[in-house]
């Protein structure tokens, strides 16, 4: 960890100490979202190398899209040009795995720094931490998303003449709440294996290539072999960029059928996966505390 | 104990490629001792090189402006090269700072210099992350088909243009390493420029797809002058020589500022730490 000085070092020990008076689960939310938002402040200049990030991302998925600048794409029972295809598909799936990115991103810093092992013994508990965590880190990356692809957005105007409808704007609202609880709860599992294993930014790095290539981000999933199709529906976020794409290109809402079924699709993975966290958890803190493991990096 | 006896050895020793060879095997035993994060690099190098090869099917006829190539030749040379260009990049800065945080940097302030350490362990990452960048390529081959055909003196130039990519690239870390060696922090700044490189130096896509200000861009970062020799020779039918030479040219020439620049910073910025008796302080 950096010591910037030991007053505030303190101060942030105090806001863990002050669950000890407490317990309640809201003040150690709101103690690892001020420890955070300080973190934060101390780095300001990463906020604007975000920016810089998401516009470079963008424009790769934006040229990349410019090689087949004519090609028209048909999915789904609607017709768009592969330019919007790619980045919205592209956009959905940079913005949903960077929450895992920097969940995973901050626990390996806790680890590799040594204050995970602090964490882990604080009163509040090491799963409410990593609720409020990966909260944290979830509401972070979704304001800063908007933030940065606001202005991306006017950069490359690509989803100009676009209409969307009231029913379609409430689906695909819909279908971005629910991919984030899934990221949410993809995050919370990986950072849990994490603590185990300790290679969290490369299992991030790993799930994040796999989800990319398996959700048709680039591609519409008829290129794959039928092999490869069948599998890539394992991925909850094939259906939800593929919904993504019906609400926003071919006016689709919570009654067709691809857009309930990848609602219902990532609200039952992300219960079987907090249900797996939930089991897993207690078994992984007891291994790593009966092996001494906690410290390790 | 096997990096700390390869440490002390290095006091036996005094020429400069062995005291190199130490802190190369160091650093080879060091992300060797990491096993599933090598092959887990192996695996995201894959799912990149597959991901793309799909894309390129999209358009079976796609032709890359001026190349005479397929897109799938075309951005297999591409992803390689960046995919060992974001170890070189981020080994010299990233090092320092680790060994920085885990306090042996003192103990490697007082048995090397800057230069050997900066060379050893760029020359470790870089051959690790190629084993891993060809086997995916290998694996990639085999299941996709699709051969690059060229001659043994291409080969030697291609050598040559490697050596220098790495080397401009290595520079570039060591700039890095002086700000992380100074204010004992990472900049943060290795992984957005790993990004701009990835993005605006005809990875992908060709730079001719850029114009305003992403073309300027593109004409700073080392890579692009790099990328295109390279393509110029494996991916044309006949290499432009004259571009070749101009690139190499450049990219020498940014490695002999940004050494000298670096030298003269990270120089300073042990001075500092030293004065301010920060060196063993994180």
């Amino acid at each position: 960890m950096v010591l910037i000085s030991t007053k505030r070092t303190k101060g942030v020990i105090e806001q863990f100490n002050h669950t000890e008076v407490s317990l309640s689960f809201l003040s150690g939310f709101k103690a690892t979202f001020a420890r955070n938002i300080r973190i934060i402040w101390q780095y300001k200049f990463t906020l604007l190398i975000g920016f810089v990030n998401t516009f470079t991302v963008a424009s790769l998925f934006y040229y990349v899209a410019n090689l087949v600048p004519n090609l028209l794409i048909s999915q789904d029972n609607y017709v768009v040009s592969s330019i919007p295809f790619i980045f919205a598909g592209s956009m959905l799936v940079d913005i949903s795995t960077r929450i895992l990115m920097k969940s995973m991103n901050s626990f390996t810093s806790e680890m590799r720094q040594g204050t995970f092992e602090t964490l882990a013994t604080q009163p509040f508990g090491l799963k409410k931490y990593f609720i409020s965590e990966i909260t944290f880190e979830v509401l972070y990356s979704l304001i800063f998303s908007i933030i940065y692809y606001i202005p991306v957005l006017f950069i490359f105007p690509i989803f100009t003449g676009i209409s969307v409808n009231v029913y379609s704007a409430l689906s695909f609202l819909l279908i971005i709440v629910f991919v984030l609880l899934f990221f949410f709860s993809l995050s919370l599992l990986a950072a849990n294996i994490t603590i185990l294993v300790k290679r969290g930014r490369e299992i991030s790095m790993v799930l994040i290539g796999v989800i990319h290539l398996l959700s048709g981000s680039l591609f519409p999933l008829s290129l794959f072999p039928e092999w490869l199709r069948i599998i890539a529906y394992f991925s909850p976020m094939t259906l939800a960029v593929q919904a993504f794409r019906l609400c926003l290109f071919g006016g689709g809402t919570i009654g067709d059928f691809h857009v309930w079924l990848s609602l219902i699709v990532l609200i039952v993975s992300s219960l079987i996966i907090l249900l797996l966290f939930n089991f897993t958890y207690k078994k992984i803190y007891n291994r790593i505390r009966m092996k001494g493991t906690i410290h390790e990096f | 104990m096997d990096v700390l006896e390869s440490f002390s050895y290095t006091t036996k020793k005094s020429a400069f490629y062995s005291r190199i060879n130490v802190i190369f095997k160091s650093r080879i035993k060091m992300a060797l001792s990491y096993k599933s994060s090598y092959f887990m690099t192996i695996f995201l190098n894959l799912v990149t090189l597959v991901m793309y090869f799909f894309f390129s099917k999209l358009n079976p006829d796609l032709t890359i402006f001026g190349i005479s190539s397929t897109y799938v030749e075309f951005c297999f040379l591409g992803l390689s090269l960046q995919m060992i260009i974001g170890t070189t990049l981020s080994t010299v800065s990233a090092s320092i700072y680790n060994e920085i945080i885990s306090g042996t940097w003192s103990s490697l302030l007082v048995n090397f210099s800057f230069f050997e350490y900066s060379i050893g362990s760029t020359l470790a990452g870089v051959t690790l992350s190629s084993i891993s960048v060809f086997i995916a390529l290998f694996l990639a081959f085999l299941f996709m088909g699709s051969f690059y055909v060229i001659s043994l003196q291409e080969v030697l130039i291609i050598i040559m243009l490697f050596v220098l990519i790495l080397l401009s690239h290595m520079v570039v870390s060591m700039v890095f390493a002086s700000f992380t060696i100074f204010y004992q922090k990472n900049s943060g700044l290795i992984p957005l420029l790993y990004q701009l490189s990835k993005t605006f130096t005809g990875v992908v896509f060709p730079i001719a797809l850029l114009k305003g200000f992403p073309m300027f861009l593109s004409r700073v970062l080392p890579l692009t002058y790099g990328l295109e020799a390279l393509q110029s020779i494996a991916l044309n039918d006949t290499s432009n020589w004259r571009l070749i030479f101009t690139n190499s040219a450049i990219l020498i020439g940014i490695t002999l500022i940004l050494g000298v620049l670096s030298y003269f910073l990270v120089v300073k910025s042990i001075k500092n730490s030293k004065l301010k008796n920060k060196v063993d302080w994180y």
